[in-house]
C-alpha cells in the first residue's frame, strides 16, 4: 500500500509542478506580451515604467531652463495661465524648433495619431479595427502625395528650414521621452511608442487637413441616386445651383480665362505665374506625373477656351432626354463599386472625409468699422474633439511676428494675425474629387484604356503592421487619374486635387510675414489644396477675400458623376488664379464667407453641385443682414455675430407655416405650439420652445415631401446614409424645398409617387402634427416646456475615441444654419474649433482675442485639457498673445455688445480688454543650444 | 448508559451526569482560533518579517526600473524559501499578497505625494482600456497583477521544492 501511495503523491507532485509551471508560463506571457489586442499589461501598468508616468505630463510646466539640440542661439517659451504659449527665438528656424518642442510636450499623441492615420499605420496602435482606415489612406496616397512635396521642397528654402527645425524640435522632445520614459499613456499602454519626426509627417498631416476639408464622395452618391430616382429627377432635387438666395461674397463681374494647368511638383509658383493678373493658360504640361506612368499633358489650354460650364450646361439639358436607368446599362457594375468605395469611406475615423460646410469668416472696413480701420472675424467650423485640432501659440524671431493657431504637427500659423495683416480661412465647398471608370479587360490584366491606347497601371505594395495580428499586404494600382479604390463591379479610380502636392506650408510662411494685401495674394497664387477662402484685414483698413486652391476643370462629361476614364473626361485643368472667386474692398465696407457658393450664376466656370456641401446660404444671409445693418462696429459687434443662432430657414418657413396653420383644426396642443412658435425670434436658443418645434418639424416636413420618394424609388440609403439619407444634412433637399415653399407650393413632388395629390400646405400641416406628437412624447409636457436645450446637446469626443474622456454632451443651442452652427443632429459633434477678432486701431496695431473649446494639453489629467471650455461657452475671449511681447489680462467677455458708436479706443479697448483671472506670463522655459 | 431509554427525551441533556463511574471527564470544546504561525517555523519570525520587507522594496526596486515580473520572482523565491521556513499556506499566501501591495504600493502612490495627478491619471488609463474610468479600478487592476504574480510565483516555488522540513 505504500508504495501506490508514495507514487499517488509522487503523480500528484508532478501534476502541481506541471500546474504551476504552465499557469506561471501563460500569466508571464500574457502580462509581457498582450494576448491580440489586450495590451501587455505587466509592462503598461508597471508603477514606475508604465503608463502611470504619464501623470507627469499633467503636471503644467514649471520655469526652467531646458537644452535643445539643433538650437542655435537662445529661445524663450512662456505660457500664459491658460497654457497660451509665446515663442521669442534668434532666428525662424529656432522659432520652429521650439514650436515642434512645445507642440510635442503638448500634442504628442495627437500628432502620431494624425501621422499614422495618413501613413496608413494606425493599425500597429490601435489593432485590427483600423485597417480598414489604413488601407484607404494607403489607396487614396496622402503619403505619397507628401513624400512627392518634400521632395519638390528645396531644403534651403523657408518650407525646407521649417519643416526641418521643426522636425528637429519634436525629436528633441521625443529624446527627452526615451531617456525619461514618461510617455503618455496612449504608446505606454500599447507599448507602441513614436518614431523619430520626419519633415514627410508634417507634410502627411498637411494631407489629411486636406482630405477632411477636401475630400468627398458627391459622384458615387449621385450615382446611385440616378440609379434609382432618375437623371431629371436627381437634377432638379440635387440641381447644379440651388434655388434661393446664395449670398455670395465675390457677386462678380466675372472674367472667362480658360483654363490653367495643373502644377505637379509641391514647389512654390513662381512669381510670374503667381500674379493675379496673369492669365496662366500656358501650353506648361504637367511637369510631374507622380500617379501615373503615363504621360498627362494639358496641351490644349493654349488660349480661352470655352469652359466646363459652358460644358455642363449643355450636358444637363441634354440629359433631360435621358431615360432613368440609362446609366445602369452604360456602367452597370457601377453600383457595386461605389458601394465598395463608400463602404471604405465608412470605416473611417468620423470627420476624415468632408461632412460638413465649414466655418464663417467676415471682415468689415471704413464707415463699418469704429475709427475707420478694419476689423476681422474668424471662426472655422470643424469636428469638435479633445484635443482640439488647434494650438494657439506666437511665433517671434526676426521678422516674424505673428499670433494664431497653429495645427499640431505642422509648423507655422494658419488661422490668425501678424502686426500687418490678419487673416481666416473658410472651406470654399467646390468639387475637388472627380471618380474614373476604368476601361479594362480580363485579357490584359493590370492594363487600362486611355487616349486609344492600353497602358499599364503603376503597381505599389504596402505591408501593414496589425497590432495582435499578422501583417497584411495591400496592392495598389495607379491610373493616369490617380489610384484605383476598387475593382468591386467596375474599376474606379479617384482624381482628387489633395493628391496634388501643394506647397501650402511655403504659402502659409510667406502669409505669416506677409504686409499687405499683394503679398498675401501672390503667395496664394500656389495654394492648391485644400480650396479655402481667404478671408484678410490689414492694418491700412484694407479688407479682402480670395478662394484660393484648385478648381478642376473637365472639357466633357458630368464631373458630378463617375466619368470615362477613356481620356475625354479627364480633368482638362483649373480655373486660373485670377479668375477664381475673390473681392477687394468692397463698396459697401463688409464681406462674409460661410461656406456659401461665392460666387452668382453668372460665374462662368464650374465649382461644383449644391451636393457639394455649399451651405445654403442661411449663415451668409445672417451675416450679411447684420454687417450691413451696423456701422462702427466694434470687436464686440463682431463676438455678437458670432454667437448668433438665429437661423435663417426659420425666418423664410415658419411665417408660411403660420398661413398654411390657419383655419386648420388643430389640437389644443396643436394650438398651444402654434402660439408659441408665432412668439418666437427665430433664435435657436436652448432654453427655446419655438427652436424645439420649428427643427422638428423641419425635419418632418423634409421627410413627408421625399421619404415617400425614396422608399418608392428605393434610393439605397444604406450605402451611404450621410449621403442618401433624406434628413439633416442633405443640403440639397433643404434648399429646393425651402424655395417650393416660397414660391411653388404646387410642385409635382409634394405628391408621393402613386398618391393622393397634395401641395405644400397639406404637406405642412401633417408635418405639424407628426412633430407635435413626437414632442409630446420626447421631451413631453406642455409646448411651452418643450426647450430646444432638452433636444439638442453638444458633444467634444476624444480623439481616443474613449467615451470618459469626452466633454460633454450638454444642453446647447445652434443648429446648421446658425452662425454659431451645430452640426451632427441631436447631439452635434462640430461647429466653432475657434473664435478670432482682430481689429486695427488707427495707430496700426493689431488686437486680437480668441478662444477655443477644450484646452492646450491632450493630457486629460492636465488643468490645461479643457479649461478653455467655460470661456468659449460663456462667450468670452482671451487676449492673443503677441509675439516678442506676452498679452495682459485674462478672459473679458466681449459677448453681448452691438454695433455702437465708438472711437479707435472702442476697439482697443473691446479686444485688449482685460477680464479676471490674469493671463501674463507665469511660467517661462530658457531654452539653450 | 443504564437509562437509554430516557435519551432524546426531556431531561436528557443530565444524562452526561449519568456516565459510568470512574470516567475522567473530558475537557469542554473550546472554540476554533486559526493561528498563523506554525510553531513549527524555522528562525525568528522578526527574521522573516524583514525579508518580508525585503521582498517588497525589491518589488519597489523592479518596477522603478522597468522590471514588472519582479513580484513573480519574490514569489518564486518565496516559495523556495518556505521549504526551510516551514509556513503554512495561508500566512505565505498572506505575506506574499501584503509585499505585493506594498512593493507596487509605494511607486504608485509616490508620484501623488509630489503632486502628480495620479488619480487623474488612473481614471485616463482606465478610460482608454476600455475599463470603467474610475481611479480605483486601475489602482485595483495595477496591484491585482502584482498580487497574480506573487502569488503564482509562490505556487511554483513550493511545487519545485519538497514539502516543508517540520521542527
Amino acid at each position: 500500500v505504500l508504495p501506490e501511495r508514495r507514487r499517488s503523491t509522487q503523480a500528484q507532485r508532478v501534476v502541481n509542478v506541471v500546474l504551476a509551471t504552465v499557469v506561471s508560463a501563460v500569466l508571464l506571457i500574457v502580462l509581457g506580451a498582450g494576448y491580440r489586442t489586450l495590451p501587455a499589461l505587466g509592462p503598461a501598468l508597471d508603477p514606475g515604467r508604465g503608463a502611470w508616468t504619464s501623470a507627469s505630463g499633467g503636471t503644467l510646466p514649471r520655469s526652467q531652463t531646458l537644452r535643445l539640440a539643433g538650437l542655435a542661439r537662445p529661445a524663450r517659451v512662456s505660457f500664459t495661465s491658460q497654457g497660451i504659449a509665446s515663442i521669442s527665438a534668434a532666428s525662424d528656424s529656432d522659432a520652429y524648433l521650439a514650436l515642434g518642442y512645445v507642440q510635442a510636450r503638448f500634442r504628442l499623441g495627437q500628432m502620431d495619431l494624425e501621422r499614422r492615420l495618413g501613413e496608413g499605420r494606425l493599425a500597429q496602435l490601435a489593432g485590427p479595427d483600423a485597417v480598414a482606415s489604413d488601407e484607404f489612406e494607403l489607396r487614396l496616397g496622402l503619403l505619397r502625395t507628401a513624400r512627392q512635396e518634400w521632395a519638390d521642397t528645396p531644403r534651403s528654402s523657408p518650407a525646407g528650414q521649417a519643416l526641418i527645425a521643426y522636425a528637429r524640435g519634436v525629436n528633441d522632445y521625443l529624446a527627452t521621452e526615451r531617456a525619461s520614459r514618461q510617455w503618455p499613456a496612449l504608446f505606454s499602454l500599447p507599448g507602441v511608442y513614436p518614431a523619430n519626426w520626419t519633415p514627410v509627417d508634417s507634410l502627411v498631416i498637411q494631407g489629411v487637413l486636406t482630405q477632411e476639408l477636401d475630400f468627398t464622395t458627391t459622384p458615387l452618391d449621385y450615382a446611385l441616386l440616378e440609379r434609382s430616382l432618375g437623371a431629371r429627377t436627381t437634377m432638379a432635387w440635387f440641381p447644379l445651383r440651388a434655388p434661393g438666395p446664395q449670398s455670395p461674397y465675390d457677386p462678380g463681374p466675372y472674367r472667362n480665362l480658360g483654363i490653367a494647368p495643373i502644377v505637379t511638383t509641391g514647389a512654390m509658383t513662381t512669381a510670374t505665374t503667381a500674379a493675379r493678373t496673369t492669365a496662366t493658360t500656358t501650353t506648361a504640361p504637367r511637369t510631374t506625373a507622380p500617379r501615373t506612368t503615363a504621360p498627362r499633358t494639358t496641351a490644349s489650354t493654349t488660349t480661352a477656351t470655352r469652359t466646363t460650364a459652358t460644358v455642363t450646361q449643355g450636358r444637363v439639358a441634354g440629359r433631360a432626354a435621358v431615360t432613368p436607368g440609362q446609366l445602369v446599362s452604360e456602367n452597370g457594375g457601377l453600383p457595386r463599386a461605389a458601394a465598395a468605395i463608400l463602404a471604405q469611406v465608412s470605416a473611417l475615423p468620423a470627420g476624415q472625409v468632408h461632412e460638413y460646410p465649414d466655418s464663417n469668416a467676415w471682415a468689415a472696413n471704413g464707415p463699418a468699422v469704429a475709427g475707420g480701420g478694419a476689423l476681422l472675424a474668424g471662426d472655422p467650423h470643424l469636428p469638435q474633439t479633445l484635443p482640439s485640432i488647434w494650438f494657439q501659440v506666437a511665433l517671434s524671431a526676426p521678422g516674424l511676428a505673428v499670433s494664431g493657431v497653429s495645427t499640431p504637427g505642422l509648423p507655422g500659423i494658419l488661422i490668425g494675425h501678424n502686426s500687418a495683416i490678419a487673416w481666416s480661412l473658410t472651406d470654399t465647398q467646390n468639387q475637388s474629387t472627380m471618380f474614373y471608370d476604368e476601361k479594362t479587360s480580363n485579357a490584359r490584366p493590370g492594363g487600362y484604356f486611355w487616349r486609344g491606347q492600353w497602358r499599364r497601371m503603376r503597381r505599389v505594395r504596402y505591408t501593414i503592421d496589425v497590432r495582435g495580428e499578422a501583417a497584411r499586404q495591400l496592392t495598389v494600382d495607379l491610373t493616369v487619374h490617380g489610384p484605383v479604390m476598387t475593382t468591386a463591379g467596375q474599376t474606379v479610380s479617384v482624381d482628387w486635387m489633395g493628391a496634388v502636392p501643394s506647397p501650402d506650408l511655403a504659402v502659409l510662411l510667406r502669409i505669416n510675414t506677409a504686409s499687405d494685401f499683394a503679398q498675401f495674394s501672390t503667395a496664394l497664387a500656389s495654394w492648391r489644396a485644400p480650396t479655402e477662402n481667404f478671408v484678410y484685414a490689414d492694418r491700412r483698413g484694407n479688407i479682402a477675400a480670395v478662394s484660393a486652391g484648385y478648381f478642376p476643370l473637365v472639357r466633357h462629361g458630368d464631373p458630378w458623376l463617375p466619368m470615362p476614364g477613356t481620356g475625354a473626361d479627364d480633368v482638362a485643368g483649373v480655373i486660373p488664379y485670377a479668375a477664381v472667386p475673390h473681392v477687394y474692398d468692397p463698396r459697401d465696407h463688409v464681406l462674409a464667407t460661410a461656406n456659401q457658393r461665392p460666387v452668382a450664376d453668372s460665374y462662368p466656370y464650374y465649382i461644383g453641385t449644391s451636393a457639394n456641401d455649399f451651405d445654403p446660404g442661411y449663415r451668409a444671409a445672417t451675416e450679411y443682414a447684420y454687417l450691413r445693418r451696423h456701422t462702427s462696429m466694434t470687436a464686440p459687434a463682431f463676438a455678437a455675430l458670432q454667437a448668433s443662432v438665429s437661423d435663417d430657414l426659420a425666418r423664410q418657413i415658419v411665417p408660411r407655416l403660420l398661413t398654411a396653420l390657419r383655419g386648420a383644426r388643430l389640437t389644443p396642443v396643436q394650438q398651444q405650439a402654434v402660439t408659441v412658435l408665432r412668439g418666437w425670434n427665430y433664435s435657436m436658443e436652448p432654453q427655446s420652445a419655438g427652436a424645439s418645434i420649428w427643427s422638428t418639424f423641419w425635419s418632418d416636413y423634409v421627410s413627408a415631401v421625399f421619404q415617400p420618394w425614396w422608399a418608392a424609388r428605393r434610393v439605397p440609403v444604406r450605402r451611404d446614409r450621410d449621403g442618401l439619407a433624406v434628413g439633416t444634412g442633405q443640403y440639397s433637399l433643404d434648399e429646393v424645398l425651402a424655395a417650393w415653399t416660397r414660391d411653388d407650393q404646387g410642385n409635382p413632388a409634394f405628391s408621393p409617387p402613386g398618391g393622393a395629390r397634395r401641395d405644400a400646405a397639406v404637406v405642412m400641416r401633417a408635418a405639424f402634427g407628426t412633430a407635435i406628437s413626437r414632442l409630446r412624447s420626447k421631451p413631453g409636457g406642455a409646448p411651452a416646456s418643450w426647450s430646444w436645450g432638452k433636444l439638442h446637446s453638444r458633444r467634444f469626443q476624444s480623439l481616443t475615441g474613449a467615451a470618459a474622456l469626452e466633454y460633454g454632451p450638454y444642453p446647447s443651442g445652434g443648429d446648421a444654419w446658425t452662425v454659431d452652427a451645430a452640426y451632427g443632429g441631436a447631439v452635434s459633434g462640430a461647429g466653432p474649433s475657434w473664435r478670432m477678432i482682430v481689429g486695427w486701431t488707427g495707430s496700426g496695431r493689431a488686437a486680437g482675442e480668441a478662444i477655443y473649446p477644450g484646452g492646450q494639453s491632450e493630457n486629460p489629467a492636465s488643468p490645461w485639457y479643457a479649461n478653455l471650455f467655460g470661456d468659449w461657452r460663456s462667450g468670452r475671449y482671451l487676449p492673443m498673445p503677441v509675439a516678442g511681447r506676452v498679452a495682459g489680462g485674462g478672459a473679458g467677455s466681449v459677448a453681448g455688445g452691438g454695433g455702437g458708436a465708438g472711437g479707435a479706443g472702442a476697439v482697443v479697448g473691446a479686444v485688449a480688454g482685460g477680464g479676471s483671472g490674469g493671463g501674463g506670463a507665469d511660467v517661462s522655459w530658457e531654452l539653450r543650444p | 448508559v443504564t437509562d437509554v431509554k430516557r435519551l432524546g427525551k426531556r431531561g436528557s441533556y443530565r444524562l452526561g451526569r449519568l456516565r459510568a463511574q470512574g470516567i475522567a471527564d473530558l475537557a469542554p470544546p473550546s472554540p476554533y482560533r486559526p493561528s498563523f504561525v506554525r510553531p513549527q517555523h524555522r528562525g525568528p519570525a522578526s527574521g522573516w518579517l524583514l525579508a518580508a520587507a525585503c521582498g517588497a522594496a525589491v518589488m519597489a526596486g523592479g518596477a522603478v526600473i522597468g522590471w514588472w515580473f519582479v513580484p513573480f520572482g519574490v514569489g518564486v523565491l518565496a516559495g523556495v524559501a518556505n521549504w526551510v521556513g516551514g509556513w503554512r499556506a495561508r500566512v505565505m499566501v498572506t505575506a506574499l499578497t501584503f509585499m505585493a501591495i506594498i512593493g507596487w504600493g509605494v511607486p504608485l502612490w509616490w508620484p501623488a505625494w509630489h503632486g502628480e495627478p495620479a488619480g487623474a491619471t488612473a481614471r485616463v488609463i482606465a478610460a482608454l482600456l476600455g475599463l470603467p474610468a474610475y481611479a480605483f479600478v486601475t489602482f485595483a487592476l495595477t496591484l491585482l497583477i502584482a498580487i497574480a504574480q506573487a502569488l503564482v510565483g509562490l505556487w511554483l516555488g513550493r511545487a519545485l521544492t519538497p514539502r516543508p522540513r517540520r521542527g
